[in-house]
């Protein structure tokens, strides 16, 4: 019974926070997840109000003598519409709304490299591990000089970075809760998603889609570092790639050609 | 409106014709009753594996495990975890809730209350109860072939779902057996929409059938449009298992040729997202009429709630891509889907209204049925906001496959829909077997499956906001969801006390069955056709047709004066 200690030491509902929000967009999410909620109990407790207070109130021991009515005069489909239009305009025009701009300004507006700073990544998803991929110092993708890592994943600070993503046999999902962010890899597709990490640190990258009997297990580790910590580990590792990257081995070759 | 082919059958003699080949709906509807209490049981079962494993991961299942998996001594291990939570979501929603809320439901309610003395087709009821049977025994063989059962999600998507990621045999059964399933329910509505339309009794329009009538008419005109989708997508990926094709193969494993796995997505959605009205419609027809009943007064606004159920209908079928937003389809569709999912709390929010305005200065009857309806009330008003999350893009693109859809769909597929087939069971019990359950029993019932219910599925949704994702066999090789062990072990002794309350109704349903008290042909006091004839019913149901007069919610009209507070549908408006 080791919850009840727990539930004793931490309030529960502090331990169902989602984990810290590193992200420049993250607190996008979070707020439209609050405000939806907010709507949400408010709602549910007028549902409560009346599932309770008329159970209370009419039980019949209360009142022996029900309201004959079909529910059909002009008051009461008053109310009812009026409800209808509540719900409608408070809470889905609204969430609706929100979420569309946040959609089409910044989730899906991704960076154009050619104009910005952009770091660009492509990530392979396979049964049971994550591989990602830099352009390493030609800057082009599929070359011999590409750092190719297995579920390690470093990102700069700071930094837009730009991921394509794909994946070799079944479809898989990557997730990364820090960032509040997940998109389907899939075979014969690339899909895309973009971040803007601030706080550096070491964080999970999951698989969210069931991919096979170890699904659970396929898991990366993520590693913000501030930008010229990054850019020390990127020397450092093209300098590996050049030297150690055998252009036989065929698991290295699963790159392909950057298009936007 | 009541057809030629409403003549009285001759009633079986054989214990073969009258028990196992059955024709008549009220046999056929007890037939799909036992074989949903049956796999709910198996269903459940395989739950409690599962939340076991999700909170002491890598302890022995107690008492039944080392029976179970000998190998491990009693220790689920992950292919096996993989095996369970796809059969149980496969069980539940096609084994279980569909065949009790349809199955049973559909086949007693609608020809009775409607005044009919059979459905439509009698053949074809019986073969859709056979062929349920046959699909439900391929399902159960695939348990014990070499390499196990099903284990890709009851979604079963590509291509984890065809050899690449499924060699074994357990798949390709599965999708036989959906297949099978298919047919029957076709076969199923097929019946249910013609009854419906041909064999009211005189008198009846539309507006006069109960609600439940209306609740299960829909259900099956979803279903007769949709579950051939599901058949046609089962069976492109039985080819690709089978006969080497590639509708649904792509990337490096489609050495011939190239297909599309996301197009699997969107013919199972087109079909699995009404699939969900599928399931709940029946229930909200059921509480909508409870509701009236047991609060002694007219359903509020039920023209209206039956507009609304048919408009839920209708968007139904247009919202499914939210169950894609991570796959990324173009943003035109994706703000689309987005935008119609919205729309569905229109109608939603007026029949919540007039949930409420019908216990609404009633004079309300707390028996176990109309218990079991104001919980479908609670649970699905949780169930339904929680959707909002969900059906925004944004916020999905954080929750979307963690837990928090899981807590949301059980609150709204299972809580709801399994709260709404126990009120059903406890209200037509003395009409179908001619004994009233016990009262004491089905309310500790209630009591001991609504509280823990919420603990599971209130948990689910506080674990899933927390960042954990479905489907994983140990959360805690995850350092970040260490902390919500806590919650979890919550979750899964609410699911054990739940399972066992779920003993107390099984002890009542079997006790009653020869035990019980005898029941009088009209125990609740309403006025739909049903009750106006024995319990239980002779096997013609009506030695004459009933004529309609009135709605079926004429309760608490001060005008009558013989003793009643409520009308039979066969008698005259009384009015003041």
């Amino acid at each position: 019974m080791n919850f009840l200690n727990y539930g004793l030491s931490t309030s529960w509902f502090e331990l169902s926070k989602p984990p810290l929000d590193i992200s420049t967009n993250g607190h996008l999410i979070d707020s439209l997840w609050e405000y939806t909620t907010v709507l949400a109990i408010f709602y549910f407790v007028l549902v409560c109000i009346g599932l309770f207070g008329f159970s209370y109130l009419y039980s019949h021991k209360r009142n022996k003598t029900p309201y004959y009515t079909y529910g059909n005069k002009k008051s009461h489909l008053m109310v009812t519409a009026l409800i209808g239009a509540a719900v409608f305009l408070s809470v889905d025009l609204n969430i609706a709304r929100v979420a569309n701009n946040d959609m089409l300004n910044v989730f899906w507006n991704y960076p154009d490299p050619k104009k910005e700073e952009v770091l660009r990544v492509q990530v392979m998803g396979q049964q049971w591990m994550w591989s990602f991929r830099y352009a390493g110092p030609d800057d082009q993708f599929g070359t011999a000089d590409d750092i190719v890592s297995i579920n390690d994943l470093r990102v700069p600070a700071k930094t837009k970075v730009l991921f394509h993503l794909t994946s070799k046999d079944v479809i898989h999902s990557f997730f990364v809760p820090n960032v509040r962010l997940k998109v389907d890899t899939i075979p014969g597709r690339i899909t895309r998603v973009w971040w803007d990490a601030n706080v550096p640190g070491t964080y999970d990258i999951a698989c969210a889609e069931m991919c096979g009997t170890h699904h659970y297990l396929m898991k990366a580790q993520l590693t913000v570092y501030e930008k010229d910590d990054f850019n020390q580990w990127l020397a450092t590792s093209a300098h590996i790639a050049k030297t150690t990257n055998d252009p036989a081995d065929k698991n290295l070759q699963w790159g392909w050609k950057w298009e936007n | 409106m009541s057809g030629g082919f409403n003549e009285i059958h001759e009633a079986p003699t054989t214990f073969w014709s009258k028990y196992i080949v059955s024709y008549d709906h009220k046999v056929i509807a007890k037939q799909f009753l036992w074989y949903a209490i049956f796999f709910l049981g198996v269903g459940g079962m395989m739950a409690l594996m599962i939340r076991w494993t999700l909170a002491y991961p890598g302890q022995p299942f107690p008492i039944i495990g080392k029976l179970l998996l000998p190998s491990t001594g009693g220790v689920i291990p992950p292919d096996t975890y993989a095996m369970l939570f796809t059969l149980h979501g496969t069980i539940m929603i096609f084994y279980a809730i569909t065949p009790l809320l349809i199955g049973a439901f559909g086949n007693y309610c609608i020809p009775l209350m409607i005044g009919a003395r059979d459905m439509a087709f009698p053949l074809l009821n019986m073969l859709s109860f056979w062929f349920a049977a046959l699909s439900g025994l391929i399902l159960l063989a695939s348990l014990f072939l070499p390499l196990g059962g099903a284990a890709g999600g009851w979604t079963s998507y590509p291509t984890l779902s065809t050899l690449i990621g499924s060699p074994g045999d357990g798949q390709t059964l599965w999708c036989l057996a959906i297949f099978v399933l298919g047919i029957s329910s076709t076969m199923g509505a097929v019946n249910y929409i013609t009854t419906v339309i041909t064999l009211r009794a005189p008198g009846m329009g539309y507006f006069d059938m109960p609600l439940t009538v209306w609740g299960l008419w829909l259900t099956a005109i979803l279903n007769a449009i949709f579950v051939p989708v599901l058949g046609a997508g089962v069976m492109l990926l039985l080819m690709d298992r089978m006969f080497g094709t590639t509708f649904f193969l792509a990337g490096a494993s489609a050495t011939a040729g190239s297909g599309d796995p996301v197009l699997f997505q969107h013919v199972f959605w087109i079909f699995g997202h009404p699939e969900v009205y599928i399931l709940i419609l029946p229930a909200w027809g059921i509480v909508s009429d409870l509701l009236s009943f047991f609060s002694r007064k007219p359903a509020f606004g039920a023209k209206a709630t039956a507009m609304s159920m048919t408009a839920v209908t209708i968007l139904s079928t247009l919202v499914y891509g939210h169950h894609m937003f991570t796959t990324q389809m173009s943003p035109l569709l994706t703000q689309s889907f987005m935008t119609l999912t919205m729309t569905i709390s229109i109608p939603s929010a007026i029949f919540f209204a007039n949930w409420l305005g019908t216990i609404w200065k009633g004079s309300i009857r707390f028996d176990s049925p109309m218990l079991f309806s104001l919980g479908v009330v609670f649970v699905f008003g949780l169930g339904g906001l929680t959707g909002l999350h969900l059906g925004t893009v944004t916020t999905d693109l954080y929750l979307h496959d963690t837990y928090f859809v899981v807590g949301h769909f059980h609150y709204t597929m299972a809580a709801s829909v399994l709260l709404g087939g126990y009120a059903g069971i406890y209200f037509w019990f003395p009409k179908m077997f001619g004994r009233m359950m016990n009262e004491m029993m089905a309310k500790i019932h209630f009591w001991g499956t609504m509280i823990p219910l919420n603990g599971i599925f209130f948990g689910m949704l506080m674990v899933g906001y927390g960042g954990m994702h479905r489907r994983i066999y140990n959360p805690f090789v995850y350092d970040s969801l260490k902390r919500l062990i806590p919650i979890n072990e919550m979750i899964t002794i609410s699911a054990i006390l739940m399972g066992l309350f779920q003993i107390v109704f099984v002890v009542n349903f079997l006790y009653s069955l020869w035990k019980g008290k005898k029941a009088p042909s009209n125990p609740w006091n309403v006025g739909t056709l049903e009750w106006t004839i024995p319990s239980p019913p002779v096997h013609h149901n009506y030695d004459e047709i009933p004529v309609v007069k009135c709605g079926p919610h004429e309760l608490g009209n001060p005008n009558l004066k013989n003793g009643r507070d409520f009308q039979y549908q066969t008698e005259e408006l009384v009015k003041g």
